[in-house]
């Protein structure tokens, strides 16, 4: 059984792929520049965006750039924030104040460890009241925040007329972490989603489960270096079919349950922006 | 149009008791399975649902790399109530890629995480005991039911602190609406942890009794650890009852406290009731999120009246069991699916003073009544609402 959807906006937070346009031109083998970061949340104040987690800080500004992208207020999507490890640098204070003075930790952080802090920040700063979820698969995130995306474009007669926003995200490993979660790069990545005919695509995807081995045409080095150090940036490959329909099919995979199989389909019309 | 989705199987482990013969009993007899802290390092002066028998648990030795508390605890679930075999059951009727495993859990292996930490002294990296990089993640509970039980459908974790196990239900629906799964196992874990404990304590919202959720003078929560999981599919032999709706919801107000006039609650029973095509006044009994925090058990009860006109009978079961975190779901599921079956509405525990906001709905004593349709609600950090509605099957 395969799903159609449509792609309505893309939004990127990483190191030297700061948005869509700097990730099309390293895929089109520019030099990644490490130095470019992605602009600042504006959903943020510049004293909420200092004090914010460090999961926010990487997510907002992918998700917002997928709105604006798709010209969709923030406040109406439904999100599936998807996460292998979840807040590293909070997880790291926590457990250290545990284990030298538990009784000084910090109610504020205690309750942004949660794992549901970055889309429930989401939710606070872009007033959005339907459903914010989060989800780990650990380094199967990527692919499982997708499918839980996919399936709420499907099925839901409720909630049909809202697109969906998708944001895998995962930090690089800090302090004794490293040997558990060996990541250098943070790697995060938005996907506005929506049924087809909804809205003015960027590409229409036909996607189905299946039992394949993962496979996508090749990338830059930069890119597939990228891949191998931040599982959250295996979604990579989808991004690149995106932005060039000529790669042909690709099938993510996942270490623990089916893999998806996800190839460019006809939008039927003439209103693909694809240059 | 599809058969509506049934709860073929279910069990649940959590202090007051282990298994469904178990916690019936101590519905009954009104015992709580909540003791005075002695959850080492932690000296806080508190009460918890600690499960006995968590430490000597031991998991198979091909998924020792699993090993943490929180799957202990799923271990201690899975052998009870013939769940193991009653999934080997549904893996001879569907293929074993089609079964999908959906499970919530907040704390995940972060006891592990804890005690790696506490032992690391000045070095820089975990001693080679700690190095279990698939127990470290919010995923570990999910990928260790779903090998341990043989499925090799899509394996997620929802960790959306108290409302991830309800979450579960609606997930779980989704996948297999969209034909992407044909049968799921659903479950929640929470395990007790020195993160929650200390956590909750910063917060002050722990009670330094007994919890006494929707008591005039409740002093705030009383943390506890469970698992519960359940088989979900369209034509069983057996069902306990159906998933009739579900309704998720955010607050957008704060990370840690509810909105204060309970809109995001509102929307999750209301979008509950939409998607099961009930009305209000079809509800028979409520199973509230009820933590016993002051504002919690406020803000429920206000939000209930704003979408029952006149509210059925309701009660929270924290008092028997802590409040078990991602757990609270599906521990709360299964209570209130055997409010279903047995016909019996159990009352709140530990009240003198019911709150005045809802002293004409909260029970104080159990009910035999059968009910057509139960709601569940599960509330967490984050303003993330789920209501689930099960009806009799």
């Amino acid at each position: 059984m395969s799903v159609d959807l449509d792609i309505l906006g893309i939004g990127l937070s990483a190191p030297g792929l700061s948005d869509w346009e700097c990730f099309q031109s390293v895929l089109n083998g520019k030099t990644i520049d490490i130095d470019s970061k992605a602009k600042p949340s504006t959903l943020l104040s510049a004293r909420e965006r200092r004090r914010a987690p460090a999961a926010v800080k990487l997510t907002f500004p992918a998700a917002e750039q997928a709105c604006a992208m798709a010209g969709i207020d923030p406040a109406d999507p439904l999100a599936v924030f998807s996460s292998g490890m979840g807040d590293l640098d909070i997880t790291n204070y926590m457990c250290r104040t545990l284990a030298d003075q538990p009784e000084l930790l910090s109610p504020t952080r205690f309750h942004n460890s949660v794992h549901n802090a970055a889309s429930g920040y989401w939710s606070i700063g872009a007033g959005a009241r339907g459903d914010v979820t989060a989800i780990s698969a650990w380094r199967d995130s990527a692919t499982l925040g997708l499918l839980e995306g996919i399936t709420r474009t499907e099925t839901d007669a409720l909630t049909h007329s809202a697109p969906v926003l998708v944001v895998i995200y995962d930090d690089h490993a800090i302090g004794p972490m490293h040997d558990l979660w060996p990541s250098d790069s943070a790697f995060c990545a938005a996907l506005l989603l929506a049924p087809p005919n909804r809205g003015e695509t960027m590409a229409r995807l036909t996607i189905e489960l299946c039992q394949d081995q993962p496979r996508h045409a090749p990338l830059p080095a930069s890119l597939a270096a990228r891949i191998d150090d931040n599982p959250a940036a295996r979604i990579i490959p989808l991004l690149a079919l995106i932005a060039d329909p000529a790669r042909g099919d690709l099938v993510l995979g996942a270490e623990q349950g089916p893999a998806l199989k996800i190839r460019r389909s006809s939008t039927g019309s003439a209103i693909g922006t694809e240059q | 149009m599809n058969h509506p989705l049934n709860v073929s199987a279910m069990t649940l482990t959590c202090s007051a008791g282990s298994g469904l013969d178990q916690v019936r009993q101590s519905l009954r007899q009104k015992r709580s399975g909540l003791r005075a802290n002695d959850l080492e390092p932690c000296t806080l002066t508190t009460w918890i649902g600690r499960v006995d028998g968590v430490e000597a648990a031991r998991l198979p030795i091909a998924l020792a790399d699993y090993d943490c508390r929180n799957n202990r605890l799923v271990e201690l679930a899975l052998q009870n109530d013939h769940f193991i075999e009653k999934v080997q059951a549904l893996t001879r009727r569907y293929q074993s890629e089609r079964i999908a495993c959906v499970v919530g859990t907040s704390t995940a292996g972060i006891s592990c995480t804890e005690e790696a930490y506490r032992n690391l002294g000045d070095a820089t990296r975990f001693k080679s005991e700690f190095l279990l990089p698939r127990v470290h993640t919010p995923h570990t509970s999910s990928a260790f039911a779903a090998k341990r039980l043989g499925l090799d459908g899509p394996v997620m974790t929802i960790s959306t602190a108290c409302s991830s196990s309800a979450k579960v239900f609606a997930a779980a629906a989704r996948l297999i609406d969209a034909g992407l799964a044909d049968a799921a196992v659903v479950g929640g874990v929470d395990s007790l942890c020195q993160s929650v404990m200390y956590g909750f304590h910063s917060l002050e919202l722990v009670s330094d009794q007994p919890c006494r959720p929707f008591d005039q003078n409740r002093r705030g929560l009383s943390l506890g650890e469970a698992a519960g999981f359940a088989i979900l599919e369209r034509e069983p032999d057996h069902s306990f009852g159906q998933l009739a709706g579900w309704g998720e919801s955010s607050d957008a107000h704060h990370m840690a406290s509810p909105h204060p006039e309970g809109h995001g609650a509102v929307a999750a029973m209301r979008e509950a009731l939409s998607r099961a095509q009930v009305s209000a006044g079809d509800v028979g009994y409520i199973n509230c999120h009820g933590t016993a925090t002051a504002m919690n058990d406020q803000v429920e009860a206000h939000a209930i009246r704003q979408v029952f006109e006149r509210p059925p009978p309701a009660a929270s079961t924290k008092a028997w069991t802590g409040h078990t975190l991602g757990a609270a779901g599906i521990a709360e599921a299964v209570f209130s699916l055997l409010a279903l079956v047995d016909e019996q509405l159990p009352a709140g525990l530990n009240i003198d003073q019911l709150d005045d906001a809802c002293s004409d709905f909260v029970l104080t004593e159990d009910m035999e009544q059968r009910v057509d349709y139960v709601l569940s609600n599960s509330f967490g950090f984050g303003g993330s609402n789920c209501s689930l509605i099960f009806a009799r099957a």
